[in-house]
């Protein structure tokens, strides 16, 4: 049998016939690929203080035969239309179902009566162990149909609550496959041709240093926005810390309060910070160090929304219950609204903002941006004000200032005070509106009349 | 140091009258050489070299790195006192180790420097040098005048590079815009070199008429001209009381106390005028009063409009005119009734406001410096407070400065960050920390857990001490 395994080798130095490794990577591909999607969400900002609206290029996979798909909030979100380009090269569009900015993960659907497309098997991440070889599937910089390979770097790495984009609840695999702008959403996967992981991030200024969301966090995200369109969440307004970040003593379990939200439950309920939480319901948790937090945190998430939850607490030597009735947690960026006529966008308040700004509570808007050329912009007001009130009216949130704005508008009113918050100072911002300034409509004629008869849109009445 | 000679020669030079440029006019237009060689030779000799040591902070552990560095400087006395621009001295820069080299070439002379407290109100610095008792000193006097018109030619005097072994140049440039507020200034018309920006600045009448500079001050709504990065005429009258009263050695000291009402304010627009329904000659809107202030124990509110203030007319109408305001209580005495004049509502009101001394603000404040964790900490002070928009209740002290490789630096602590406790002592005080700070050594705890507020959050840093 000699010739055999002569005859073995020899295959195996064959480019065409390929390696085993190889045999593994093409039949993962084979298996998974039918389900990538290239998605091309057409996105809205208010950056600008008015609606723009622009493309973006990102990934995703189908996950049931009549059409669902996941991708990344980052990709889907805040749009108008989104896009699809299935592996076969069919373009059919799809809805928003619902999107989880937390976990940062959107649900689609297809547009389509077809009930028999190719879904992707999602594995379990919680089987994964770093070394194991990976593929990362999606369209980077647009480019549709790429696969690229590495292995698993880390299973659990934490990217915490900071910066823009919080991630409180869940750690991340990391993986050296090259992850590039455009494979957001798309499906990183094992050998079995299972997807473990959501292709998310990178660290940009390194190299091979990518972020997938692990598919068993995506599992219940996708599960609760298919139910409920979001994904609800309780939430009590306290910031964790690891144990560690009082102290390494490993006996010492539990996980240490660092900051309290003063308008939030558990202000009212009596935690201050440096306590150590050891149980929530009398079920034990700890956190020793930071990529223990989301579980924890997840824990307090799940409770359930508006009922009395009790918290096992120490201070000190003493060890007391605190009874707290959870909130619902509110999304961490408030929707955007364009106010063309005054010239700029705003959002609703949330607690991160109502914190941040140091507000006697959650009433008012923020400003979101601001148009140049506007009555806003020809005003001192600047992105990231607080708007208290209008024409002394306090505002309650965006629809009390949404009603508002139109009675003004009917009105024709030419001056609007606004009391804003820019920091630790108020300031009063006048807004000298113009009615007709902002007439699209018009013509060149009909200015050019005007003009002729006098009628200077500046002059005073 | 290499001889004394010369300084004898220029007391001799007509100096006791000062270098007052020589008493030649020059018809407007390009500069003869003969008029820049006379010019030369009655100013040059006032101006010095400064090299001195700054210590500028880092952003990251806010530790200081030195260079060396220098910068031109002018006589200003006979006694010594040398003027210089104000990037000398800033929040984020410290001079040290100071040698003024008075002279050029091979008859130059070195002598020691002490940086004087750097004026709040014009961008420049006052060094004084330590030369032996009663030596005088070849120094320039300035037109009590200027009014430069546009296009107006200029010339300069300045230093050139080390290279050049410091030799005196001359440049002309011209007058490129003439702005009357919020107060004059005199724009430059080109770039000018880094050995001539502090250079004296002398017109075709042969007046020393200022100074070259860059940017004013906020306290003269400099914010304007922050960022312009024009060079500027800082004309004579701007400084002329600092060489008159020459500011004192010591940077904690004031030579007078500056007032404060604690508010912030806004100019009467005249269409804010008219939605309040109030007259249009302008004023002061106040939009915030500080917690503590003497306008609020003077029930000064928000939204009052100021219409006259200790006797003078309060007319701003546009953000440039809200400094008048400002300037004026700076300079109002501390602890006098002041009467004030207001609108409320659009109803007069008379009101009367003493005024205190400014709070300490956080570069005067009170500093200390630990070295067993390698913390330097400050008193949180008011203008650090409303910078941050820290809650009204928040006491602690504010770090300074990390030691590199520090027990604070390897805890993950920043210059910015606010301790509130220290292991389990609460923390108020620059005091308190210190007690803390002792009770932590005396203890050699394993660890010290600091509860800190960064930003909008609070948390907690972990200390890991070795004590061996």
């Amino acid at each position: 049998m000699k010739w055999l395994s002569l005859l073995a080798l020899a295959a195996a130095g064959c480019a065409t016939m390929g390696s085993p490794g190889e045999h593994a990577v093409i039949r993962a591909k084979n298996k998974v690929i039918p389900s990538l999607v290239h998605i091309r969400p057409v996105k809205e900002t208010f950056a600008s203080g008015q609606k723009q609206e622009y493309v973006v290029e990102g990934s995703g996979f189908i996950i049931s035969p009549d059409g669902y798909v996941v991708t990344n909030e980052h990709v889907a979100g805040d749009s108008s239309l989104v896009r699809c380009v299935l592996y076969n090269k069919d373009e059919i569009d799809a809805e928003v179902v619902g999107t989880d900015r937390y976990t940062d993960i959107a649900v689609l659907k297809l547009k389509s009566s077809e009930t028999n497309l190719p879904a992707a098997e999602l594995g379990n991440s919680a089987h994964i162990e770093p070394g194991q070889t990976v593929l990362a599937l999606g369209s980077p910089h647009g480019l549709s149909r790429s696969i690229s390979k590495g292995i698993v770097s880390v299973t659990d790495r934490y990217l915490g609550e900071e910066g823009p984009r919080p991630a409180p609840y869940n750690t991340w695999i990391q993986t050296d496959a090259a992850i590039n702008p455009g494979n957001s959403g798309g499906p990183l996967v094992n050998l079995k041709g299972e997807v473990i992981g959501i292709n998310t991030r990178k660290l940009s200024g390194a190299d091979n240093v990518g972020f997938a969301i692990p598919v068993n966090t995506a599992r219940e995200v996708i599960e609760a926005i298919i139910d409920h369109g979001y994904v609800p969440r309780s939430w009590i307004g306290i910031r964790l810390q690891e144990m560690t970040s009082k102290t390494d003593d490993p006996t010492q379990r539990g996980v240490v309060v660092a900051d309290i939200d003063p308008l939030g439950p558990a202000a009212a309920a009596g935690f201050v910070p440096g306590d150590v939480i050891t149980a929530v319901n009398n079920v034990p948790i700890h956190a020793r160090f930071e990529e223990d937090l989301p579980p924890v945190l997840k824990r307090i998430a799940d409770l359930p929304i508006g009922t009395p939850a009790s918290f096992s607490v120490r201070r000190g030597e003493e060890t007391q219950a605190i009874t707290v009735v959870t909130m619902e947690e509110s999304d961490y960026k408030g929707n955007e609204v364009e106010f063309s006529e005054w010239g700029f966008a705003a959002a609703g308040l949330t607690p991160a903002i109502v914190q941040a700004a140091r507000l006697p509570s959650s009433q008012g808007i923020v400003i979101a941006g601001i148009e140049v050329g506007t009555a806003a912009a020809e005003s001192g007001l600047r992105q990231g004000d607080i708007v208290l009130s209008v024409d002394g009216k306090e505002i309650a949130g965006l629809t009390e200032f949404q009603a508002l704005y139109d009675e003004i508008n009917a009105a024709a009113k030419r001056l609007v005070l606004l009391d804003v918050k820019r920091g630790a100072l108020t300031r009063f911002e006048l807004l000298k509106l113009e009615p007709g300034a902002d007439n699209d409509d018009a013509t060149p004629e009909e200015l050019i009349t005007n003009e002729e008869n006098g009628e200077h849109p500046d002059e005073d009445e | 140091m290499r001889t004394n000679s010369l300084a004898a020669v220029w007391l001799l030079g007509g100096l006791l009258t000062g270098v007052a440029a020589a008493p030649v006019a020059e018809e407007a237009g390009a500069f003869s050489p003969a008029f820049i060689a006379s010019q030369q030779k009655a100013v040059a000799p006032a101006i010095c070299l400064l090299n001195f040591t700054a210590e500028v902070e880092s952003q990251r552990t806010g530790e200081t790195q030195k260079r060396s560095t220098r910068a031109l400087g002018l006589i200003v006395s006979p006694d010594g006192l040398v003027m210089t621009h104000g990037h000398m001295q800033s929040d984020k820069s410290t001079p040290s180790h100071i040698r003024v080299i008075v002279g050029e070439g091979d008859e130059d002379k070195e002598y020691d420097g002490v940086i004087l407290k750097k004026p709040d109100d014009i961008n420049v610095c006052f060094v004084r040098i330590q030369g032996e008792a009663g030596e005088r000193f070849p120094f320039v006097t300035f037109a009590s005048e200027e009014n430069l018109v546009l296009g107006e030619r200029i010339l300069l005097f300045g230093i050139m590079g080390e290279t050049l072994d410091f030799a005196r140049g001359a440049l002309t440039r011209g007058i490129s815009a003439v702005i009357e507020k919020p107060r004059m200034t005199y724009c430059i018309d080109d770039a000018i070199p880094f050995g001539y920006v502090g250079a004296p600045v002398i017109d075709a009448r042969s007046r020393i008429v200022g100074v070259v500079g860059y940017d004013l001050t906020p306290a003269e709504g400099g914010e304007l001209y922050v960022r312009s990065g024009h060079p500027l005429v800082y004309q004579a009258p701007l400084f002329a009381k600092y060489i008159q009263n020459p500011p004192t050695a010591d940077a904690l000291e004031t030579d007078h106390p500056i007032a404060w009402i604690g508010v912030f304010s806004q100019p009467l627009t005249d269409d804010l005028a008219e939605y309040w329904g109030l007259p249009k000659n302008g004023g002061v809107v106040i939009s915030t009063v500080v917690e503590g202030s003497p306008a609020e124990a003077a029930g000064i509110q928000r939204g009052d409009v100021i219409t006259s203030f200790d006797g003078t007319p309060m007319r701003a109408k546009k953000n440039s005119e809200i400094v008048g305001f400002t300037k004026l209580v700076r300079e109002t005495g501390v602890g006098r009734e002041i009467p004030v004049k207001l609108l409320r509502q659009g109803q007069p009101l008379d009101l009367s406001i003493v005024l205190t001394e400014r709070p300490v603000s956080a570069k005067d404040a009170e500093e200390f410096v630990e070295d067993t964790f390698g913390l330097t900490v400050r008193a949180l002070t008011t203008d650090v407070r409303i910078l941050l928009n820290l809650p009204d209740d928040t006491e602690g002290v504010i770090v300074r400065r990390v030691k590199s490789g520090s027990w604070a630096h390897l805890a993950g602590m920043r210059p910015g960050v606010i301790i509130l406790r220290f292991g389990e002592y609460p923390v108020t005080t620059i005091a308190e920390f210190e007690d803390a700070v002792n009770k932590a050594r005396e203890a050699r705890p394993a660890e010290v857990p600091v509860f800190c507020r960064a930003g909008a959050r609070t948390g907690f840093f972990r200390l890991q001490p070795r004590w061996d």
